[in-house]
């Protein structure tokens, strides 16, 4: 009983955060210049990028989803609020045609968006390392919003293959939560690094004509650099980020 | 798995006839007693369920999607769970060198009969409702026209992209596009595949962003709607009884603890 109430606590704080975001920006009008026209078209066409591009990998069968290149686009040349509008509507349209059981995910799919979008504006979606930073950010706040949803509504151990890891670390004597959180670390940073460094290059490959029509498009403008320099700091961050991986998340989730 | 269908099945029974706000209230009223109530509620909660797949006539349809969709995915998730949660003391048997253990079973069933009530109610919604209906009533009731702009579009344009990919996958195939060895070429193959079907939409966007533009899409006047959903009186009613059944087991789980 204790736990559900603490639960209900940092639930609480989370919602008034979300509030107190959602009326600043309302108020100061950032919100509203976000939705042009082009943004609500650019949307339905995202979506159908997510869910198409996830049946392709499929077809691939390669071992990540890459279904939320839409919403990386969005949040990047639209911005954040646009972003994670995206990532919820996109849920919400696979649980109507695909399986109702991807509806509760909806919130991962909007912090992703979001994520991105403030990645964007701080100028992190400019050059192909900046890009894996920004899909290793994606993949952290991913983890964080998914791990809860994982635990109080599918117990933890979802129908995914995952999950299979899942039952290993629970194996190893660890807790549900500190479980769960390093599948999420584990399986999430390699999918959402794809997911940016393709949604850069689809970005990459549209013209500024095109990109200056949303309200963002400025985001997106590519810094031209030496390749060779930029494919070792990209490598050498890739790294870092492992790196940082197996070290310090054993001692944040409390081994 | 294909992409260029909803869930609807055009019936005309007492379900179909329910306003979709109502029936969204269902499922809602359905969810939140299995997720928020007492444990005992979870598998209860089913009973309303089966009871509203027959008051639907959508039992075919129902059952289909059952042992397609979710028979298979509890199932998996109760056996995972019960072996694989550590917790409990009452070992019922061993499974290999795991505990199978009464506690584990029980919190997997709780989990997976909350599960069950909510992918089946949110189900019989999409079975009984047709998505436009439920968003052009959602829009009369104050829901910006936009989503229902996003929602109904998206639903249009999937088919036509995933035909496009089907060509798209057709066509690098028969230029030698390897899509089924080895890892790596698997890995190059993303991008042959996956930007054709990129640019080729997104340059749709800025003619389609015109041609709603000049149909008023911005204009902030009153909108009319060709399609009248209808509310009666039954569907207020009927709302307001799941709303306080909500409450009330609501409410049971706080005075009870």
């Amino acid at each position: 009983m204790e736990v559900i109430s603490q639960n209900a606590v940092y639930f609480a704080v989370v919602l008034v955060i979300m509030a107190l975001l959602f009326v600043w920006a309302y108020l100061t009008g950032r919100m509203q210049k976000e939705f042009s026209t082009m943004t609500w078209v650019l949307i339905p066409v995202a979506i159908a990028i997510n869910l198409t591009i996830g049946q392709i990998v499929l077809v691939l069968k390669l071992p990540v989803y890459l279904d939320s290149i839409g919403t990386v686009l969005v949040g990047v040349i639209c911005g954040p609020w646009a972003g994670a509008l995206t990532g919820a509507l996109s849920n919400i349209i696979a649980g109507i045609i695909l399986a109702p059981d991807w509806f509760p995910w909806f919130p991962v799919a909007a912090v992703i968006g979001a994520t991105a979008g403030v990645m964007a504006n701080i100028g992190y979606f400019k050059t192909w390392w900046k890009v894996v930073v920004t899909g290793f950010v994606i993949a952290i706040m991913a983890t964080i919003v998914g791990t809860p949803i994982s635990i109080i509504i599918f117990g933890g151990i979802s129908a995914s293959g995952s999950s299979l890891i899942t039952a290993f670390l629970l194996e190893t004597g660890r807790s549900l939560l500190a479980s769960v959180l390093t599948t999420n670390f584990i399986s999430e940073p390699l999918d959402k690094i794809a997911t940016s460094l393709l949604a850069f290059a689809i970005i990459d490959g549209l013209s500024t004509r095109y990109l200056s029509r949303f309200p963002r498009g400025e985001n997106a403008t590519v810094e031209k650099g030496q390749k060779q320099t930029e494919l070792i700091i990209a490598l050498v961050v890739v790294v870092l980020l492992i790196l940082f991986g197996v070290y310090i998340l054993p001692s944040i989730t409390g081994g | 798995m294909s992409l260029n269908r909803s869930f609807f099945v055009p019936l005309d029974s007492p379900l179909h006839r329910l306003n979709p706000l109502t029936k969204l209230t269902f499922v809602f009223a359905m969810i939140l007693p299995a997720f928020l109530s007492l444990p005992a509620f979870a598998p209860g909660m089913a009973i309303p369920v089966l009871i509203a797949v027959f008051v639907g006539g959508v039992q075919r349809q129902y059952r289909g999607l059952l042992f397609k969709l979710i028979l298979p995915t509890i199932l998996f998730m109760f056996f995972m769970q019960s072996v694989f949660l550590p917790i409990g003391e009452t070992v019922i048997f061993q499974l290999g060198r795991f505990d199978v253990t009464l506690e584990a079973m029980q919190t997997a069933f709780l989990t997976v009969s909350r599960i069950f009530v909510m992918v089946s109610s949110f189900a019989i919604l999409l079975l009984t409702t047709h998505p436009g209906e439920l968003m052009s009533d959602l829009t009369r009731r104050g829901l910006p026209p936009q989503f229902a702009y996003v929602i109904i579009s998206t639903l249009q344009i999937l088919p036509q992209m995933q035909a496009k990919a089907q060509t798209i996958i057709s066509a690098q195939r028969s230029r030698g596009l390897d899509t089924e060895s080895t890892f790596l070429k698997r890995v190059g193959a993303v991008v042959p595949l996956v930007g054709p079907l990129v640019f080729g939409s997104l340059v749709e966007v800025e003619e389609r962003a015109i041609a709603i533009e000049a149909r008023g899409f911005t204009s902030t006047r009153p909108k009319t709607s060709l399609h009248n959903v209808p509310d009666t009186n039954a569907d207020k009613i009927i709302r307001w009884i799941f709303l306080a059944l909500v409450i009330l087991s609501l409410g049971g789980r706080i005075w009870l603890s």
